[in-house]
């Protein structure tokens, strides 16, 4: 080699093996795959794995000591449920903007994950010994992931003398969730279930309009579970027109469906809520059980789908008819038994206008009982917080934002705060007419055991009755049966 | 000689500083390292590092909600695979998968791969890139799209077959049917395999077929006996590439069955499972053990298959 040369040929490899090596572990949105298969898609499909390309919507520095405004910092972690969208951002960041420049106590600092990886996310952060403080808006499912987690909040409520007296007391009560009926969360938002149904297809059928209040009859007969069953079946049609009730009804190619319990996750518990509240797990917490409900529900469920095709099944939920997978959007489902929040999405997206116009009525009764499950949306702390009380006042403030019930579209569980939420939906909905007192008296009628609630080794849990929610809807099965092998198999999950 | 050798003067040494002075084929290696150097620092940061963390991983009960009491629980967790009657249909359903797939994709991208590199074929570069396509669209969209076309109550194809007065199958909730429905989703981005297939019969010296002409030979007799053993390296590379990302198929399951594997687990494929019990519920020491499985069953089927490829495939260039 040249002398002479050698020494700034040595440099400029060395400068470029750096800058490849730099530019190496600057950070791979990609996973390795095994071997060669990275560079070469299959038949098959893609190698890696379609991993959400969001993470963190807006991370912010995670400040260390004491916040911009002097105070000690408390960070809200928000993905878990509903504000990690964009457009709910800003809402979210002038809440806790308004909250730091009010007082120098506290520095309230936001991070926000797409709901996609939000749990893995605080999963992650709780591993490595740096959880956040707040988490929220989250609901009861989020809320179970993280049970061992979660704070108690009735020593921080009775400390500080937070008045509960502006919501329902079972909305206080639902909250009592947690190991040993802690107190997991302040109620914030609740989303209500009834049913939502179409009134073109009732007026078709020559039908009158549901109930609007809890014992009222329907054809002077109960509004129970038989007259839905009953008037499912007329307000089904195959595509000669023909209803379930009539002799050439043709089960093969129905084009209308009567009812179903809409975006209920597949999960049979959701679903059979409406023969009362229950729980899969014993008192003591550890035993799964098959309580009356889930096998009288499951099966009027089954010989809804099978027998009388008043429900659909999962193939047809999933066809254009009824969606996909928006069966009440449709036009095509007489009834939808769901959440308030599904005022979301009744419309179609612009520049599509809804074809037909919808009331609320109230869930049906079951042996004289309503239930009406219930979602609900709260803040919580996590044990590991360093601050407690500071974070708790934060959470307060959260809690109590009109600004944030209105960024989540929330039913506010505050009554005070109620009739500005009717107001924001009734300018949705401008040839609508919504009862509100619909909504209003199912909060009186809520499910505690919560459909949603604990379960142990919740997840794995939760897959198993998911799995029979979807096995039901895709062929017949022999229901009792079924849910005896779902026991066992709950069983061994809980003993895991 | 001796008297030549010893009539030399010895060579003075030098004054000044001594240097170690290497050898060239070690400088030579040197800077082969030096260049692969990138790609070894990567290597064993983003692949070696993670898999061996995944090992011992594997041999604790590593819960990301319980991250603070690890424990090693030895090989607990691989015997609980054995026993997991979940691990056992996810390794089956993925066989009965990659029996259907991998063979139709085999034939399928061969089969286009002749046709499109016919001689006779008018508007050959348009109709290869509209077969080479569908790789461009995202997967999970591709895949709602194909959810809507195989729909049992409004799904087209079952709407073409219908024509027939046959009934259509219910493609995605019969677990016979729902096979040959990922197999068809699967057919649709076959584009690569085809350009490497194409590429291979490119390089088959077109003398042998005009002397296999003069002897007599036909088509068939042409493409068993000279296109198929010459092209045999370019279709052991597709088998190899094949078979890896059947048992690694993930994404279109998961959009299709929400991660549930259904129906009734018969897409219940190892890595979803892998998948489910790792980021799902959490148990990432027993989620890094069936990865882990996932390894030997590919490592094993990759040695098979070159192991096969010994006696079955011609390299013009020799074995060395």
């Amino acid at each position: 080699m040249n002398r002479s040369r050698s020494g700034p040929h040595v440099w400029m490899v060395l400068a470029a093996v750096v800058a490849i090596v730099v530019a190496a572990c600057g950070g791979t949105t990609t996973s390795p795959s095994t071997g060669t298969a990275a560079s070469a898609p299959a038949s098959a499909g893609a190698v890696a794995t379609a991993a959400p390309s969001l993470v963190a919507v807006t991370p912010k520095p995670i400040a260390a000591g004491p916040g911009p405004n002097g105070g000690k910092v408390v960070r809200w972690f928000i993905g878990l449920g509903t504000g990690g969208k964009p457009e709910q951002l800003a809402a979210e960041f002038k809440v806790a903007d308004d909250f730091n420049a009010s007082q120098k106590e506290i520095y309230l600092s936001v991070e926000v994950y797409d709901n996609r990886v939000a749990a893995n996310q605080l999963q992650i952060e709780i591993a490595a010994g740096n959880p956040p403080d707040i988490i929220g808006p989250v609901g009861v499912e989020g809320l179970n992931i993280f049970r061992n987690q979660v704070l108690d909040l009735t020593e921080l409520v009775a400390s500080s003398k937070y008045d509960l007296s502006k919501v329902d007391p079972k909305l206080v009560e639902f909250w009592k969730m947690g190991e040993g009926s802690a107190m997991i969360g302040l109620p914030f938002a609740t989303y209500p279930s009834f049913l939502y149904y179409n009134k073109k297809l009732f007026d078709e059928a020559k039908l009158p309009y549901p109930p609007t209040k809890v014992g009222e009859l329907y054809q002077g007969k109960p509004w129970d579970v038989a007259a839905i069953r009953e008037i499912g079946k007329k307000l089904t049609v195959d595509s000669k027109g023909n209803d379930a009730t009539n002799a050439n009804f043709d089960a093969a190619n129905i084009v209308q469906w009567g009812f179903d319990s809409q975006w209920a996750d597949n999960n049979p518990v959701a679903e059979s809520t409406l023969f009362g509240a229950f729980s899969v797990v014993g008192a003591d917490g550890e035993t799964a059980q098959i309580p009356d409900p889930l096998k009288v529900g499951l099966q009027w469920y089954s010989d809804g789908v099978w027998k009388d095709h008043f429900i659909p099944t999962y193939a047809q939920i999933r066809s254009n008819l009824l969606g996909p997978d928006n069966e009440f959007q449709s036009g095509n489902l007489a009834m939808a038994e769901t959440h308030s929040w599904y005022m979301c999405c009744i419309n179609p997206a612009a520049p599509a206008k809804p074809s037909f116009t919808w009331g609320v009525a109230v869930a049906p009764a079951y042996n004289n009982t309503t239930t009406a499950k219930l979602h609900a949306d709260t803040f919580s702390l996590l044990k590991s917080s360093k601050n407690p009380n500071e974070a708790f006042k934060a959470l307060t403030v959260l809690v109590e934002s009109g600004a944030l019930l209105a960024n989540y579209g929330a039913f506010p569980a505050d009554k005070t705060k109620q009739q500005a939420f009717f107001e924001t939906v009734n300018k949705q909905y401008p040839n609508v007419t919504i009862d509100w007192s619909v909504p209003q008296a199912m909060l009186s009628y809520v499910d505690i055991p919560n459909h949603q609630s604990y379960m142990p080794n919740y997840a794995k849990a939760k897959a198993a009755l998911q799995a029979l929610g979807n096995g039901y809807r895709t062929k017949e099965l022999d229901i009792a049966a079924e849910l005896e092998k779902l026991k066992t198999t709950l069983q061994g999950i809980f003993d895991e | 000689m001796t008297e030549s050798t010893k009539a030399l003067p010895a060579t003075p040494s030098r004054p000044g500083p001594s240097r170690f002075v290497l050898r060239p084929s070690v400088r030579e290696a040197i800077w082969g390292y030096v260049f692969v150097g990138p790609w070894l620092i990567g290597l064993l940061l983003f692949t070696a590092g993670p898999m061996i963390a995944s090992f011992l991983m594997s041999l604790t009960d590593f819960d990301l909600l319980h991250a603070d009491s690890v424990r090693f629980v030895g090989l607990d967790n691989y015997i609980q695979m054995a026993n997991d009657p979940l691990v056992a249909t996810s390794v089956i359903a993925t066989f009965k998968f990659a029996l259907i797939t991998v063979p139709l994709t085999m034939l399928a991208s061969l089969g286009f791969a002749l046709l499109l590199n016919n001689r006779h074929l008018v508007g050959k570069g348009a109709l290869r890139a509209l077969v080479y396509m569908p790789i461009m669209i995202p997967l999970v969209a591709g895949t709602l799209v194909w959810s809507g076309f195989l729909n049992s109550q409004t799904g087209w194809l079952n709407d073409i077959i219908g024509a027939f007065g046959v009934e259509g199958p219910d493609w995605f909730n019969s677990e016979v049917w729902i096979y040959p429905a990922l197999s068809l989703i699967g057919l649709w981005a076959i584009g690569n395999f085809m350009l490497i297939n194409i590429a291979g019969l490119q390089a088959v010296p077109t003398e042998l077929y005009e002397a296999a002409r003069i002897d007599g030979a036909g088509a068939w007799t042409s493409l068993r006996r000279i296109t198929i053993p010459l092209m045999s390296p370019i279709l052991l590379y597709n088998l190899v590439i094949c078979l890896i990302a059947t048992f690694q198929y993930f994404t279109q399951v998961y959009t299709l069955t929400n991660g549930h594997g259904d129906p009734n687990n018969a897409t219940l494929f190892i890595n979803l499972e892998l998948f489910r019990e790792a980021f799902v519920f959490s148990k990432m020491g027993y989620g890094s053990a069936i990865a882990w499985l996932l390894f030997a069953i590919v490592l094993a089927l990759t040695l098979l298959l070159f192991a096969f490829a010994r006696k079955r495939v011609y390299y013009a260039g020799g074995d060395q």
